[in-house]
């Protein structure tokens, strides 16, 4: 067949065409899509319908049947909140969350920039080591942290636990945010210090308001990781005072609890209210945070 | 400095501007120290410095409600291999390490590849990468009624084949370590989906168009093209999941509560029990002391790998 592969019409007119039955092949996909779709959130359908059921529903309706009406949900809920002790675990799981994301954050920004806009002998150096904590198991800290803490009298205070987090919260950022420091242009600093900016203003001033994205992507993968902690919460601030919401989520799960799922399963969606509706509102910077931990 | 110029300088100058330019440097340097104090102090003080306990702790006998004063030599790690507890936990997590980069990888491909030129893409994405954001404790919860005797699981077999079904998943060894790996894959395949997503974004449309006017079938053109470009993505979200095969914790210790045999569902949680259960410090330091060698030469191995693939693609 001879084709003139110099008339654009033609080519343009193939490509046209490809596309189109692309476009209808995608068409096609929507079904088996969408029914893969139902199949994988039928575990959240499921919880939906059970918060709304009372104990006695639950035993003798279908697990997959909606419930009668929407009240029992405000008794569930009481009961999670009281028997859990809820408030004060969410409490405590947003100062967590917020104060320890925030602070590793902060404190990976201003290493990150230590690192990249000054002159540090040794710098290579100084980020491997703070590298190396990526590296090891969380199952490696736990035992000696345990020990130490109960040394020192850090064991079940607030205090303690948010130090464990700032931590364990600091390498990953600094690894992202050491590229987000390198890329912005040298020019913007260079300037502000010929006109006698100090090192502070010039970070605080110039280069943090340029990596605001990633700033924020990296707080919320942080505190979605605080929040959700139950590993270290479990070990190290178990009291009913400072312990995570997790932990609390978990005293009410199990053999020896003698809640109905209802119940349980309330806890479970009252716990994840805060992260959820931060990746309602800030989806954008999520999927971007995500991208980051690729690079 | 320009070098140029440096002939026309005489050295008296020339080594009072270098005296200079150190000078600079090492204030600098100073500037940056405290930079960075804060981020080095937090992370040397409680990851580094716990790391190197804990491996010298590994050697003791030390217990709950014992001083830490005797040294055990080897005995921790020689009792490893004397106890089948250890490696059934260390059968678990082969199962679980391969589980958990296979399946994930195999759904998430499909479903890339499935949702990338449909209408309402970015909708059907935020719903699969929805449980992700859910923690592991919560979504345990939740699957353990899914899977339980009366649960959602069963109820849908009832449904479907007409007989009462009431199998206890998560009670019985043979499908325990199955039915938790559902669950991870539930809850993280969304990640491994959008970053593959991404990879296929970034492949250049020329040479698969190039195929397709050469008569490429679908699958020619996936095992040729596809597929080599794609393989830097997929080392990647390998090396994310092979990470999570080894340390899942949150998720086996929820679903497992009701599950006697718990311990040696694997090194992670087998190392928790030993240690926050039974009390056996040394000894829970060494079992992570093994389990952190794992990890660190997986990762390692195939970091090496990605790299150099990565290299060979540019």
């Amino acid at each position: 067949m001879a084709v003139d592969i110099t008339d654009k019409a033609f080519i343009s007119g193939l490509i046209d065409k490809e596309k189109r039955a692309q476009r209808q092949g995608g068409r096609w996909l929507v079904i088996p899509i969408l029914v893969l779709t139902i199949a994988y959130l039928t575990p959240l359908y499921y919880l939906f319908v059970t918060v709304f059921k009372t104990t006695q529903e639950y035993a003798t309706k279908g697990v997959l049947e909606l419930p009668e009406g929407l009240a029992p949900i405000v008794d569930n809920a009481v009961q999670a909140w009281t028997i859990a002790n809820l408030g004060q675990a969410a409490m405590n799981s947003f100062s967590y969350a917020l104060i320890g994301g925030a602070l590793a954050v902060a404190f990976a920004a201003a290493a990150a920039y230590g690192m990249t806009r000054l002159h540090l002998i040794g710098s290579n150096g100084w980020f491997m080591l703070i590298f190396t904590g990526t590296l090891f198991p969380f199952q490696m800290y736990l035992v000696p942290l345990l020990f130490g803490y109960q040394r020192v009298g850090l064991i079940n205070t607030w205090f303690g636990m948010l130090l464990v987090y700032v931590a364990i919260c600091i390498p990953f950022p600094l690894l992202v945010l050491r590229n987000s420091f390198s890329a912005i242009t040298r020019e913007v600093d260079e300037a502000a210090r010929i006109e006698g900016a100090s090192e502070w203003r010039v970070f605080t001033s110039m280069i943090v308001p340029n990596a605001m994205g990633p700033l924020i992507a990296l707080f919320l993968l942080q505190f979605t990781f605080i929040w959700n902690d139950l590993l270290f919460s479990s070990i190290l601030a178990n009291g009913i005072e400072v312990r995570s919401i997790m932990v609390a989520l978990q005293s009410l799960q199990g053999t020896y609890s003698t809640l109905g799922p209802n119940v349980v399963i309330t806890a479970t969606l009252i716990s994840s209210i805060p992260t959820v509706l931060l990746f309602i509102a800030l989806r954008k910077y999520f999927m971007a945070g995500l991208q980051l931990g690729t690079k | 400095m320009p070098v140029t110029a440096s002939a026309l300088i005489s050295p008296e100058i020339l080594k009072d501007a270098r005296r200079r330019e150190r000078r600079v440097a090492w204030q600098q340097t100073r500037t940056a120290w405290l930079f960075i104090a804060p981020a080095v102090t937090m992370v040397t003080l409680f990851l580094l410095l716990p790391v190197v306990f804990n491996v010298i702790l590994s050697f003791t006998k030390w217990q709950k409600f014992t001083g830490l004063d005797q040294f055990a030599g080897f005995n921790n790690y020689a009792r490893l291999f004397r106890v089948p507890y250890f490696s059934e936990a260390l059968g678990n997590t082969a199962i679980w390490v391969v589980g958990a980069v296979a399946f994930p990888l195999a759904v998430g491909l499909g479903l890339a590849l499935l949702l990338r030129n449909i209408p309402f893409q970015e909708t059907f994405k935020s719903l699969f990468f929805l449980p992700r954001v859910l923690a592991p404790t919560a979504v345990g919860a939740i699957w353990y009624y899914v899977y339980a005797p009366t649960g959602v699981l069963n109820s849908a077999v009832s449904g479907i084949t007409g007989t009462p079904f009431d199998f206890g998943w998560l009670f019985d060894p043979a499908t325990i370590t199955g039915s938790v790996i559902v669950t991870f894959v539930w809850q993280t395949v969304g990640i491994t989906m959008v970053l593959l997503l991404l990879g296929l974004a970034a492949i250049p449309k020329d040479p698969v168009e190039a195929a397709r006017v050469d008569g490429a079938s679908n699958f020619q053109i996936f095992r040729h093209i596809v597929w080599p470009l794609l393989l830097p993505t997929v080392l990647v979200v390998t090396i994310l999941n092979v990470a999570a095969g080894f340390t899942t914790f949150d998720l086996l210790w929820v679903m497992a509560s009701s599950f006697p045999g718990k311990r040696t569902l694997s090194l992670a949680v087998y190392m928790y029990y030993e240690s926050f259960s039974n009390g056996a410090w040394a000894y829970g330091s060494a079992v992570a002391v093994v389990l952190g060698a794992m990890v660190i030469t997986v990762s390692a191995l195939l970091a090496v790998v990605q790299a150099r693939v990565s290299k060979n693609i540019r």
